[in-house]
């Protein structure tokens, strides 16, 4: 068998593994989203890949017995966006610091935070529980959000992001025209490191909107419940075998995600590929 | 004189300069010690008292909780159960991301929209962890659509109750685990691997290198800093493995504690009649030591060579492969 | 063995009565207190209330609550119980003080915070419930060291129903006297399983679910869980476990979970195995409650629109009038909401005022019975209510005077015309006096749970007996580490 014949056999099988992983991937979402259109006896009935026309009354079924969709949606935008934010200002002024500045226990500060990389920090949630219990915070977002001024996965990517996009020359020529390190911090470097920051966003960004368990733990009160904990609440007794309106609430969780990811998607992964070139 | 004079300047300047270094990573140093080190330190101040939530009071009891925490089998049965999960989802998932990472990269496969493979088989990762866990448990409860598929296109003679299945249902937590990660993870090694210059294949192609012999000794050990990235955050992560295992079945690692991990172990405790905070504190302390040491090890194990002199490791490969090629 | 069981309930008395005298102080001058308060009683109630329940049902009376009084806006809060989330939210909030005003308390976890002392005493509502008739059982289960702490809008006697059709086929009767005569005791109630499997070539399965019988032996042990800290296995909980493995192995039950797809699929007919055979279910041992909220609802056919063709076809046939009740193997009770105020509510007399209103009111027992609180009447009150919240007829009150007044309305009611006629308020009227919860206790609820996987697993031949009972056993240590488990 001849290379060419040999490459194209190979084709072949890696089109194959590759379809396979697709349905594998987009088959269960699009079972959600269809099912979220049936009715729940058309569910028990059978599986069916073409949408039905039950969507109206699962509607009414789902937001009857009060699950507020929107409230939900709301609740963890105002939570991801300001952590996305939070993580990568704080991230990138971190990285920056330790890769321009000469300082003591630099060395030893950056060490300290690669190691942090490796430190389970749920495991202090209940420390945790009780310090904003006793501030009084437990329904506040503050505890959701603040924590992610120290966050050492993003520090990591950000360090490695700069070490390839921070030309020493620029900011020495900064400072030459009499800049101010804020102003360098703010007018050069951030803007340099915009396609890194993105990717940085992104991770921050749908870890935040994911996260179940902090929120879970420290939220209590049901108008300020996020997405994922309102989900949650599908698999409870109020909607028992109301298998329609159950997966039409699932399918309104993640729809969104799905429209955002279809626009910035190229952006999400070239950003992730650029963040990883070096040199 | 002079020439003293200007050294200091230059050292001012320079002190002033770097003064930024603690400016710049102040807010970081506060809130880790706000928000991160004293939860940990109460956590394991917490993991010595008898404390519950519905007692206003409580006592340091010592040890107490680590001892009960191995007197049932419950603790040891979650360790494992979480060390299970994690490796029996992590080698497929690195395994398969590697695979896909290598001929999306290839020259010679030269595939085609490489894009939007990637982008579909990330999707997974990004939505909600809540969605998902909920999303399985209906599609493989009793009476639902996996069964009804199986069942009448006649593979299976009979529904399997999954759910009450220990092995059933690890194998499903593992698939969803591993579902929800291998997108991600083939992004990373990917960028990773686009990132390893060109001009290293082509000196390799040249010496006459094949496809295996590049990747195992340009490929490989350049993506090892990365390789160690991956599994350590996803050692550390499947430590803390909580969202899926708790919402799959009923939030008790049911049937059999069979996916109860440490982190719903804890929850449990946290969650239970009295809400035994102090008992719970003592499971998180365990994780801590757990993962930390795990960690630790990875480091130490996959950091010791640092050879990774790419001119050097290029010669070595085409020395080695003529050798190999002549033998 | 009997000698050391009256021995240590001897002692359990004496340790109540000791605990009993030292709290009597506090108790006075909580007395004392009200006393004073007691003059405020013909005020106009205003202000906010805030009300934390598990379910829907409660916002019904905080409805009710709000026409009664224009003045009070309740703030309710409905957290579902789904693995205990309501419990946990709750707990959080008594950590932080900031507590809700009133709360709802499910039969599972009400012990945990009667025994706590979070809930307010609410002992001088006891009149009021002497007035009442208010079934004994209810009171026992949220009284404390002398103190009340709750109180119930529902009595929640046990019982069982099953289907007059697959009745006369199997048994050539479908009477609920003769029934009953059949499954008087379990061992009766296990030979009348076999019947029915071998007469019907295990078409029809005498229960869903072992599920369903558990809460029977749990009301009818001599022990409670718990003596001296110590943990207590009964000899019903040996029963339960060859109970539960007979069905399991001889094909009685549908292996259905309560709650869940199949266990609702065989109240319609509309159970199948998964090669699409149908399936029947003879009974279901359900509470008070059960008759109206669970079989009603789902012993109606469901409407399927066809795929393709657009046409609507239903599956599962109507089986009203197709059941009886009668009081199965054990008498038991199941369920039940209880509210209480909290002690550090600052709106405490609003808060015990709510208590009254809903569990203490012969008026609003009777609406509420009667099903006067539609979705129409509660519309009317606030339009903004969704259109499925309603409370129907045919709910069990906690007030023996009140079920005696109206038990003669429910001949003709919806709920007997399910039943064939039968006047099933009748039959729980007679059983609700002679309901005893003094077993009752705070780690109930915890143990119980402990038990659903040993349980299961032993039924399915997973686990021996020995096994099962240590698996029991660990479960118990890992859900309460202050019980002794030896």
């Amino acid at each position: 068998m001849s290379y060419a014949v040999r490459t194209k056999l190979l084709r072949v099988l890696v089109y194959s593994i590759l379809i396979l992983l697709l349905a594998m991937c987009v088959l269960p979402i699009w079972m959600l989203l269809v099912n979220a259109t049936r009715s729940t006896a058309e569910i028990q009935q059978g599986i069916s890949l073409i949408p039905s026309n039950n969507m109206i009354n699962n509607w009414k079924n789902l937001t009857g017995r009060g699950f507020d969709i929107m409230k939900g949606f709301l609740n963890s935008s105002v939570i991801a966006i300001s952590i996305t934010i939070i993580t990568v200002y704080f991230s990138l002024m971190f990285a920056y610091a330790i890769h321009v500045y000469d300082f003591a226990y630099k060395k030893f500060l950056y060490g300290f935070v690669l190691v942090l990389v490796m430190v389970p920090t749920q495991v202090a949630i209940i420390g945790f529980f009780r310090y904003m219990a006793a501030l009084k915070l437990t329904n506040s977002y503050i505890p959701l959000i603040l924590p992610a001024i120290a966050a050492p996965a993003s520090i990591f990517f950000a360090k490695q992001y700069l070490e390839s996009v921070i030309v020493k020359d620029l900011i020495d020529a900064a400072r030459i025209d009499g800049c101010s390190e804020i102003t360098i911090f703010h007018k050069i470097m951030l803007p340099i490191s915009k396609p890194g920051a993105f990717t940085m966003g992104i991770f921050a960004f749908v870890g935040a909107w994911n996260n179940f368990f902090t929120p879970f733990i420290l939220i209590s009160k049901m108008d300020k419940y996020t997405l994922p904990m309102l989900v949650q609440t599908l698999r409870g007794d109020t909607y028992r075998t109301e298998y329609g309106s159950i997966y039409l609430g699932l399918a309104l969780s993640i729809i969104p995600i799905i429209i955002v990811y279809t626009i910035f998607s190229k952006y999400i992964v070239s950003g992730i590929s650029m963040g990883a070139v070096k040199e | 004189m002079a020439d003293s004079a200007v050294k200091i300047k230059k050292s001012r300047h320079r002190f002033n300069k770097n003064i930024y270094g603690y400016i710049f990573t102040a807010p970081f140093i506060i809130g880790f010690l706000l928000f991160s080190l004293y939860p940990l330190l109460y956590t394991f101040y917490l993991s010595i008292t008898d404390m519950t939530m519905m007692k206003k009071s409580y006592e340091i009891v010592g040890l107490d909780n680590f001892t009960k925490l191995f007197s049932d089998k419950f603790f040891i049965q979650a360790l494992k159960n979480t060390w299970k999960i994690w490796l029996l989802n992590f080698i497929p998932q690195i395994g398969i991301a590697m695979l896909l990472a290598v001929w999306f990269t290839s020259q010679r496969l030269k595939i085609k929209l490489v894009g939007f493979w990637r982008t579909i088989y990330y999707l997974p990762n990004l939505l909600m962890p809540a969605t998902i866990a909920i999303l399985f448990f209906n599609l493989f409860s009793l009476y639902g659509p996996v069964n009804q598929f199986t069942v009448r296109a006649g593979i299976l003679n009979e529904a399997i109750d999954f759910f009450r299945s220990n092995g059933w249902t690890q194998s499903i937590l593992i698939f969803v685990q591993w579902w929800m990660w291998f997108g991600a993870t083939l992004i990373i090694l990917m960028a990773g691997m686009t990132s390893i210059s060109a001009t290293y294949y082509e000196a390799a192609m040249v010496d006459g290198a094949n496809a295996w012999q590049m990747f195992r000794k340009i490929t490989l050990p350049l993506l090892k800093p990365v390789l160690v990235y991956t599994l350590v955050t996803s050692l550390v992560g499947g430590m803390q493995m909580f969202d899926i295992p708790y919402m799959l079945t009923d939030g008790r690692g049911s049937p059999n504690g069979s996916i109860m991990t440490l982190n719903v172990l804890m929850y449990m405790k946290f969650s239970s009649n009295k809400g035994h905070i102090g008992a719970a504190a003592s499971v998180g302390v365990m994780i801590f030591i757990i993962t930390c040491t795990a960690s630790l090890l990875v480091f130490k194990v996959l950091q010791e060579r640092r050879d990774a002199n790419p001119k050097k490791v290029i010669k070595r490969t085409v020395r080695e492969g003529k050798h190999e090629l002549c033998s | 063995m009997k000698k050391t069981i009256a021995l240590v309930l001897a002692c359990l008395m004496l340790v109540g009565l000791i605990t009993g005298c030292t709290k009597t102080t506090p108790a006075q001058s909580s007395e004392v207190e009200s006393n004073t308060n007691s003059s405020t009683e013909e005020k106009n109630f205003s202000g906010t209330l805030k009300l934390w329940s598990f379910t829907d049902e409660v916002k019904t009376m905080v409805l009710a609550f709000e026409e009664q009084y224009p003045d009070v806006k309740v703030e309710y809060t409905m957290i579902p119980m789904t693995n205990g989330e309501f419990q946990t939210k709750l707990k959080s909030a008594l950590q932080t003080g900031e507590v809700p005003d009133v709360v709802s308390l499910e039969a599972a976890f009400v012990r945990e915070y009667i025994e706590s002392d979070f809930l307010a005493d609410v002992s001088d509502l006891l009149p009021l419930a002497k007035e009442l008739g208010t079934y004994q059982f209810t009171i026992d289960i949220a009284t404390y060291e002398g103190q009340t702490k709750a109180f119930s809008y529902q009595a929640t006697p046990g019982a069982m129903f099953y289907r007059r059709s697959l009745a006369k086929e199997y048994f050539g009767t479908d009477d609920p006297a003769a029934i009953q005569e059949l499954v008087s005791d379990m061992t009766k109630f296990e030979a009348a399983a076999k019947t029915i499997k071998e007469k019907s070539n295990g078409n029809t399965y005498m229960l869903c679910s072992t599920g369903d019988f558990a809460n029977l032996f749990f009301a009818n042990r001599q022990t409670p869980w718990v003596v001296d800290d110590k943990l207590v296995i009964d000899p019903k909980i040996d029963q339960l476990f060859e109970t539960a493995k007979s069905f399991r192995q001889n094909g009685y039950e549908a292996q259905a979970t309560q709650w869940q797809e199949g266990w609702f699929a065989g109240m319609n007919d509309s159970l199948v195995d998964a090669k699409g055979n149908p399936k029947k279910v003879f009974s279901y041992l359900l509470p008070t409650w059960g008759l109206p909220y669970v079989l009603m609802p789902n012993g109606a056919p469901k409407v399927v629109k066809a795929e393709n063709t657009g046409k609507d076809s239903t599956v599962g046939i109507d089986t009203t009038g197709d059941w009886a009740c009668i009081n199965g193997p054990m008498p038991y009770q199941w369920g039940g909401t209880w509210i209480g105020a909290m002690k550090d509510s600052k709106n405490l007399e609003l808060a015990k005022e709510f208590i009254k209103f809903s569990t203490l009111n012969a008026d609003t027992l009777k609406k509420w019975a009667l099903g006067v609180y539609t979705n129409e009447y509660l519309k009317k009150i606030n339009p903004s209510v969704g259109d499925t919240l309603a409370q129907g007829a045919g709910d069990f009150v906690s007030s023996q005077k009140v079920v005696e007044e109206i038990v003669s309305e429910f001949d003709n009611a919806a709920t007997s015309k399910f039943l064939a006629g039968q006047n099933s308020y009748k039959g729980f009227a007679a059983a609700a006096p002679t309901i005893s919860l003094k077993l009752i206790q705070a780690s109930d609820d915890a143990i119980q749970r402990s038990l659903n996987d040993p349980l299961s697993n032993y039924a399915a031949g997973k686990a021996s007996k020995q096994e099962a009972i240590q698996q029991f056993k660990d479960a118990v240590k890992n859900a309460l580490p202050d019980i002794i488990v030896e």
